[in-house]
């Protein structure tokens, strides 16, 4: 990097006492990622895809936690995890739905999905549900054009969506 | 020209209800893992010398010779690492996940062949965060390919050990750029890196890096078993052997076909894909949205590398051929794809993060029925001055803009002039910027 980090931001405050990194997570860092690089830095994308894994989004108190992990600068972690659309910094609903806005994706109406979406749930993208149970996100390409328009929901992609369809079994996920 | 039958999808019927996932006995018993054989069997150079008579180029979008980038290694200089390039972000491009959906250990038996060949002590394959069931697949395999001796041991006659691991990234296009690619993989935000030095010399770690696609690396165990000539036996001269093409948009059936490079666009749309859908051909991105388009007078183009020269495009790109029927608004699907670069622009060069944002900007207020007849000298100005070929930019990301700009202007010119006359309040001349969308 073309520039030296001083590390001037201020821890935040914890909001919980029981740590986000659980010896755990810890532990399955430190036996399964670690030995895979030179150095413990690189570890730090793989140790964030589990605390979304498991928390649904990225605690500030985490990014703390993860920069003593790692022996990183909180502003290296912070500087990082910002970057990436995936590392969600605010919690959304039980249930994060990704619909793809990309072109394949734009030809083939996703605007009817997210339509269905805001009339059926009331939200628009960037939105939760009052209940906290659906969030709905645009994002770009799933590389899934194939089965265009698509969406992620959590983890799991489905594909040629109809948007009636799709909300029914939204509405099962989410209940 | 001759294409037989499929080589990389050859464990993947044609029919859906055909298809499985092939784990490590099934790979096997499908000749699997004779190409490594095979390899490991010649010395490591008659490899690399071998890759490089087939004529192999790199399948992710820039066409490099491989063996040839192979060669760019420094001797006696380890460790060395292969990155896999399995981020395929590029709106229009399915085709590693399609392969990977049913075929893993095709691609881990070309990471073993080219580890071999390069005398790798670390193989990552960079995969897409978004990619979670795939992630998956390729952990059991690695896995699988452990249990058996593909992974975790020495090269033959050496002391080095390889190791290959995934690695997964978290929702970043420019990841896909390679050198982006490794700042990730080192733990940072994926910023690419001026070169040189080249990732052969200082890549992953500051360690010399090869950086190959999915889908080359899946090439390379037909390479190993039958040989360069049967290699390029298919495709042009330039563009030898076979090719997997992504087909999406207004089509019938679209999907992942595989054929050799050259074949024509209308063929693979026709016979493959099931024909253009609710109207007729008007245009198609051959290869990813960062390539351009080609016109309604282009249907016939022949896929292979050479189709920028050919048809004013920027390449072949990742071959995920995106179609349009006539009743596709260009000036909409423009204004999509530059939002994609503008919201995946990283942000490093101005004349990236400021130019997409601004193109964006415009092509929103054409369609809202604001833009001015200027401004369809302006988006070509802008597009043209952005890129790492024009030299304003560190990586390509701003090229792919530029050129999907450029293409549809200059392709499609009365779609866009037909939608621009002189804005006007109270008589006078005003630019609307705020378009409210």
């Amino acid at each position: 990097m073309a520039w030296i980090v001083e590390d001037r931001l201020k821890p935040y405050s914890p909001t919980r006492s029981e740590p986000y990194l659980s010896p755990a997570i810890r532990r399955q860092v430190e036996e399964k990622y670690f030995p895979r690089y030179p150095n413990k830095r690189a570890a730090l994308l793989p140790l964030f895809h589990i605390i979304m894994h498991e928390y649904g989004y990225i605690a500030p108190q985490a990014i703390d936690e993860a920069a003593e992990f790692l022996g990183l600068a909180r502003a290296q972690v912070q500087d990082a995890v910002s970057f990436y659309e995936e590392f969600r910094l605010q919690p959304g609903g039980t249930c994060v739905i990704n619909v793809c806005r990309s072109i394949s994706c734009e030809l083939l109406g996703y605007h009817a999905v997210l339509e269905k979406i805001r009339q059926t749930f009331g939200i628009d993208p960037g939105e939760t549900t009052a209940d906290h149970k659906i969030t709905v996100l645009e994002v770009e390409c799933l590389g899934a054009c194939e089965q265009a328009p698509c969406a992620l929901v959590n983890e799991e992609l489905h594909g040629c969506l109809q948007p009636e369809e799709f909300v029914r079994r939204l509405q099962e996920l989410s209940r | 020209m001759a294409f037989a039958g499929p080589v990389l999808l050859k464990r993947i019927p044609a029919d859906p209800a055909q298809r499985k996932l092939y784990r490590w006995a099934d790979y096997n018993a499908t000749g699997g893992y004779e190409g490594l054989k095979k390899a490991q069997s010649m010395p490591p150079e008659d490899v690399i010398k071998l890759v490089i008579e087939s004529g192999l180029r790199g399948r992710g979008g820039a066409g490099f010779p491989c063996g040839t980038k192979w060669t760019f290694l420094p001797k006696d200089v380890h460790p060395r690492y292969l990155a896999v390039n399995f981020d395929e972000s590029e709106p229009g491009t399915f085709k590693d996940r399609y392969l990977i959906d049913h075929d893993p250990h095709v691609l881990l038996e070309g990471i073993a062949i080219a580890a071999y060949a390069n005398r790798i002590s670390t193989s990552y394959i960079y995969i897409r965060g978004e990619y979670h069931r795939q992630a998956r697949v390729l952990e059991e395999a690695i896995a699988e390919a452990y249990a058996h001796g593909v992974f975790g041991g020495k090269h033959p006659g050496t002391d080095i050990i390889h190791n290959c691991y995934v690695h997964r990234g978290a929702g970043a296009y420019i990841c896909g750029e390679e050198t982006g690619l490794l700042e990730s993989l080192e733990g940072k935000r994926g910023w690419p890196r001026i070169k040189p030095p080249f990732p052969a010399v200082a890549g992953a770690f500051a360690k010399p890096t090869i950086i190959n696609n999915v889908e080359t690396l899946s090439c390379l165990p037909a390479i190993a078993l039958h040989g360069a000539a049967w290699f390029k036996s298919m495709g042009t001269p330039s563009s030898a052997g076979p090719k997997l093409f992504g087909v999406s948009g207004h089509v019938h059936r679209p999907g992942v076909f595989e054929n050799e490079l050259g074949i024509k666009m209308s063929v693979l749309i026709e016979k493959y894909a099931g024909g253009v859908k609710g109207g007729k051909y008007k245009a198609a991105i051959p290869g990813g949205v960062s390539m351009g388009i080609l016109g309604t007078d282009q249907y016939d183009a022949a896929l292979d590398f050479d189709i920028g020269k050919k048809y004013n495009v920027l390449g072949l790109g990742t071959a995920g051929v995106i179609v349009m029927n006539d009743q596709t608004d260009l000036v909409r699907a423009l204004r999509n794809i530059v939002r994609f670069f503008a919201h995946e622009s990283c942000g490093q060069c101005t004349p990236c993060r400021e130019g997409t944002a601004w193109m964006h900007k415009i092509l929103n207020r054409i369609v809202a029925g604001l833009g001015k007849p200027r401004d369809f000298d302006l988006l070509m100005e802008v597009a043209f001055s952005m890129g790492a070929m024009p030299g304003t930019t560190i990586c390509g990301l701003a090229d792919g803009a530029n050129w999907a700009v450029r293409t549809f202007l200059q392709k499609f010119p009365e779609e866009f002039k037909a939608r621009l006359k002189p804005q006007q309040v109270g008589g006078v001349n005003i630019t609307p910027v705020a378009v409210a969308v």
